[in-house]
């Protein structure tokens, strides 16, 4: 089994993200999806409730939050603990000890969709086919393949995902987690090591009480 | 506090299966359930992104001649951060490859008969083309053509409709519906069209004036430019914008100002620099004309008077206009349409451009660059053929005849997009080649439309139908960009001290029955000559190719197409020049009473030539009890001014990031503030009617904090004569949305003729969901 530090992780910098859905878009193109399918890199834009534009009439500086929308660029964790693998009544999901990649072998899947309820993040996402379908790390092309690739880490110059290549703000890295822990600021690392290791998003610079918009969407929670 | 998280979710699962079928579209490559085995090898080539016309790099690999995958070139002065950073490509770039492959498209050429466009051959497309060239100029003049050849991916279309055929009447993209007094102040005050884009990656403050740079760039470089000055320098960032947006988002000073004010926020910020001595006085001592007038204006300008005009804080005034005099010279910026497109436009830029002058960052690092050009061969230069040029002399009517004596645009412009159905009814104007472009879209659409049917000859050169297209006696299919040759030219962009070139040749052929643009005209050329026992339409027979023709022109710099597509690489680098280049003689005039053709404008319309504040409504619209607010438009960083609005994955993430993806509607959104949407009862989801004096129509409202009270806001390109979203069998549908531009009537800049895209207007619920 390779080492945990070489399973590939992806590393996200809501800093540098500038909405701009590049990364959704790029993923479809290069797995072929259908623009209405499920995004399986998706983009969110969180904004805080209580901010109100400083020109309107009643705005108070003493009570009203300046106005945040953060962008969250997010897909499947590749958890190390993969609840998706772990509920697979087929082993068609298999978290890959050469990478840490997780993948589906659409031969083996039936569609029961029990991994899309057991991950948290909604990842799983299903085809006309009714069979799952997730990020592969771009191993391969299109739904259900990727299974059964070689490893990342024994390819000679791996390609990186789509949409990192197509980060227009140089938000998101994928890797090998000793690398893009390096990548991190130490509050980044500490929080991956201490948010059961699934992505590494490095803290907000907005406003101080809207950090926990990002904490919330890289959370367990994320989606409630 | 509340969550807006539509995607990432449980919920999702409980979704029904309504996906379409089958990955269409693509050629059948991308389709997962085939092996690797049934495919040809993968293959990659280069190209240069068109969609706004800014040439990022792009990196297409190749299978069995379609395009299966797109991305950025590594390094790319467009489309990268400069040396060793990654290229990439923004949405609207990418979707070149859904634009390549799209069934959509305009697969044959068409003329009318009869009243209806029907398929014909090319060499049937270019005999009837000649024909009607050969009537339409003994009927009506050739000068009464108008040439509307904006977006074209070579530059011989100006030999072939001025010089060629004969009309001085050209409508470009850019200071017509642009940024017109950007680009022409810029000219007239010394530093050049180019004062819109600061050195970002070296500079440590930077102001995003009107300008949203990190969704609604001119190249990548802009947004990466700006991220890294954040990270590497620590530069402050500042957006000065009515409506929050992604760059306010990660700015450290917003200032939400109130529309059209800009031009008194500019004097203000001179009036604290001049107090405060924070000015360059070598700079301006040496080096600027009109000073004393400058500093008049700005002095009638003190910070709590701007306060009162902009709904700014003066303390926030003078905090920004210190911070940015003293980071100069390291401190620019970035100006574009967003203070331009308004009937005050002219001396809101004027003032802005002065702040340059003022602070001395003129042509330094960090600051306001005087990017170059590198110079390859003039069209000119590499033809070896005499002819003869028929434009040469020909006045165009906005500056020949007493119809027009009213504009003042007419002492700097040949021609204003709004006047030109006015000069349809005059008879000035009967015809006009459109190519890649929609003017329906870029100011008084009702009128332009009734213009467009009205003209006696309408050539459209183009990929999608669209208003234009639908409506033209002649329809040449074009090919898109990864299916041209093309050559791109430098200037602005990562390595601020490097002129450049970028080119590629054709990733593939091009699809169904459609030609690159040079083969386009160059088939009309050849045609022209048959018809007119004229030799000088031969002129484009010495090249075999769009190819050689590039290659004559990279000549001066001694490259070839193919030297800068087959590396790994699809740029050169190719000269150095350093910063501070201008001559001890440089001026930089804050008042410009010494150009005459701005000083007569300027008489004519009412306005001094040196800065000085001129309040919104003097020449454009002014809210009133009926039309209560002020709507302008905006752009979304996944469409590019009507060309792209076809493409459904746009759509559908341009739907998702507006929270509204499970609605079926994929128009344009109306943004509009709570306390006037609850005045109006209407709620996020709602169709809405707007209306101006001229016109209405109806779109999507989204009620948003982010959208300052009074003003209402909509992406444009959208709507009605849009490109249409469901093929050829159904061209007179209308794509969803609105188009903002139906809003529009004649209002524009004076001097420029540029259109103002500020109207006043009420919304209504519309009755529906």
């Amino acid at each position: 089994m390779a080492d945990r530090q070489d399973h590939w992780v992806f590393y996200f910098d809501p800093n540098r993200c500038i909405g701009c859905h590049a990364c959704s878009i790029s993923c479809k193109q290069f797995h072929g999806r259908d623009s209405d399918a499920d995004d399986w890199r998706t983009v969110t834009h969180h904004q805080n409730a209580n901010g109100q534009h400083p020109s309107a009439s009643e705005y108070d500086p003493d009570t009203a939050s300046p106005i945040e929308n953060v962008p969250i660029s997010m897909s499947c964790m590749h958890c190390h603990d993969a609840p998706c693998e772990e509920v697979c009544p087929t082993e068609a999901i298999e978290k890959r000890d050469s990478d840490g990649i997780v993948t589906i072998d659409q031969d083996k899947c039936i569609g029961c969709k029990y991994c899309g309820w057991a991950c948290p993040f909604g990842a799983p996402t299903y085809g006309d086919n009714g069979l799952m379908s997730k990020c592969n790390m771009c191993l391969d092309q299109g739904p259900g393949s990727g299974a059964g690739a070689e490893s990342k880490n024994e390819q000679d110059d791996p390609i990186q995902p789509n949409c990192v290549s197509d980060c227009v703000g140089g938000a998101i890295k994928a890797g090998p987690e000793k690398e893009m822990i390096k990548e991190a600021s130490q509050a980044a690392a500490d929080r991956f090591k201490s948010n059961n290791e699934r992505v590494i998003v490095e803290p907000f610079q907005g406003n101080e009480s809207n950090l926990n918009l990002v904490e919330h969407a890289a959370s367990e929670n994320a989606g409630d | 506090m509340s969550e807006h998280n539509s995607a990432l979710t449980r919920r999702n699962l409980l979704k029904g299966a309504g996906v379409a079928a089958g990955a269409v579209a693509l050629g059948g490559c991308l389709s997962g359930d085939q092996s690797n085995s049934q495919q040809g090898a993968l293959s990659t080539a280069f190209g240069n992104c068109w969609m706004c016309s800014h040439n990022c790099g792009q990196k297409a690999y190749v299978r069995d001649g379609s395009v299966v995958n797109l991305t950025g070139v590594d390094g790319h002065p467009r489309g990268s951060a400069g040396e060793g950073t990654e290229g990439t490509l923004c949405p609207k770039g990418l979707a070149q490859l859904d634009k390549t492959h799209d069934p959509k498209r305009i697969k044959e050429p068409h003329i009318r008969e009869n009243g209806t466009l029907k398929k014909v051959s090319w060499e049937k497309a270019f005999q009837y083309t000649a024909e009607r060239l050969v009537s339409f100029d003994e009927n009506n003049g050739a000068e009464t053509f108008l040439d509307a050849t904006s977006w074209a991916e070579t530059d011989i279309f100006r030999t072939v409709w001025r010089d060629l055929y004969g009309s001085p009447e050209r409508i470009s993209r850019g200071i017509h519906v642009c940024a017109g007094p950007t680009f022409v102040t810029g000219g007239m005050m010394g530093v050049g069209s180019n004062n819109r884009v600061p050195d970002y990656q070296n500079s440590e403050y930077i102001i995003a004036w009107g300008r949203n740079i990190l969704n609604s760039f001119a190249g990548q470089f802009e947004a990466k430019g700006v991220l890294e000055a954040i990270e590497n320098n620590g530069a402050t960032l500042v957006t000065i914008d009515p409506q929050h947006t992604i760059t306010a988002q990660k700015s450290d000073e917003w200032m939400p100002i109130k529309p059209r004010t800009d031009g008194a926020l500019a004097l203000s910020m001179a009036n604290v620099i001049i107090e405060e001595g924070l000015y360059d006085e070598a700079f301006v001592e040496n080096h600027t004309h009109g000073f004393d007038a400058y500093r008049e204006a700005a002095m009638d300008m003190p910070p709590e008077k701007a306060a009162e005009i902009t709904g700014l804080d003066a303390e926030q005034i003078r905090t920004v206009a210190r911070g940015f005099a003293e980071a100069a010279p390291q401190a620019g910026i970035s100006v574009w349409t967003g203070t331009a497109q308004a009937g005050n436009g002219w001396k809101a830029t004027q003032n802005i451009t002065a702040l340059n002058g003022l602070v001395g960052n003129i042509d330094k690092p960090g600051g306001l660059r005087l990017w170059k050009y590198p110079s390859t061969a003039s069209f000119g230069e590499v033809c070896e053929q005499d002819y003869t040029n028929r434009a040469e002399f020909k006045d165009p009517a906005l500056k020949k005849y007493d119809e027009y004596s009213d504009y003042p645009a007419r002492h700097i412009e040949g021609i204003a997009h709004n006047l030109v159905p006015e000069m349809v009814e005059n008879e000035h104007i009967n015809g006009i080649v459109c190519h890649h472009d929609d003017p329906l879209k870029d100011g008084n659409a009702e009128s332009w439309i009734e213009a467009i049917e009205a003209m006696d000859l309408v050539i459209s050169i183009d990929a999608y139908w669209n208003g234009v297209s639908r409506r033209a006696d002649i329809v040449l299919p074009e090919a898109t960009q990864l299916e041209k040759d093309t050559l791109g030219t430098g200037n602005w962009n990562a390595y601020p001290n490097h002129k450049w070139v970028t080119g590629s040749k054709a990733a593939v052929e091009p699809r169904w029955n459609t030609k690159p643009d040079f083969d386009i005209l160059k088939g009309i050329a050849n045609e022209m000559a048959e018809k007119t026992d004229n030799d000088d339409w031969t002129v484009f027979q010495q090249w075999d190719s769009h190819e050689a023709y590039i290659d004559d022109q990279l000549s001066t710099l001694d490259l070839t197409l193919e030297d800068i597509d087959s590396g790994e690489k699809n740029y050169a680098l190719v000269e150095e020049y350093d910063y501070q280049q201008y001559g001890e003689n440089f001026t930089f005039r804050f008042d410009l009473d010494q150009i005459d053709s701005f000083a007569a404008a300027a008489e004519e319309a009412g306005m001094d030539t040196a800065p000085e504040w001129i309040p919104p409504g003097t020449y454009g619209d002014s809210t009133s009890e009926e039309y209560p607010l002020e709507f302008t438009d905006i752009r979304s960083v996944f469409f590019s001014h009507g060309s792209n609005q076809p493409h459904e994955r746009l759509q559908d993430q341009f739907a998702k990031r507006n929270q509204l993806s499970e609605e079926d509607y994929r128009g344009n959104y109306l943004y509009l503030n709570p306390e006037d949407a609850d005045a109006r009862d209407i709620e996020t989801g709602d169709m809405v009617t707007i209306e101006s004096e001229t016109g209405s129509g109806e779109l999507m409202a989204i009620v948003t904090e982010r959208a300052r009270p009074g003003l209402v806001t909509s992406q444009y390109g959208f709507g009605q004569t849009s490109a249409i979203t469901t093929g050829e069998d159904t061209r007179e549908q209308s794509a969803d949305g609105m188009n903002t531009m139906m809003l529009h009537n004649e209002q524009m800049d004076p001097i420029t003729g540029q259109v103002d895209r500020h109207i006043a207007v009420d919304v209504a619920p519309a009755g529906g969901d």
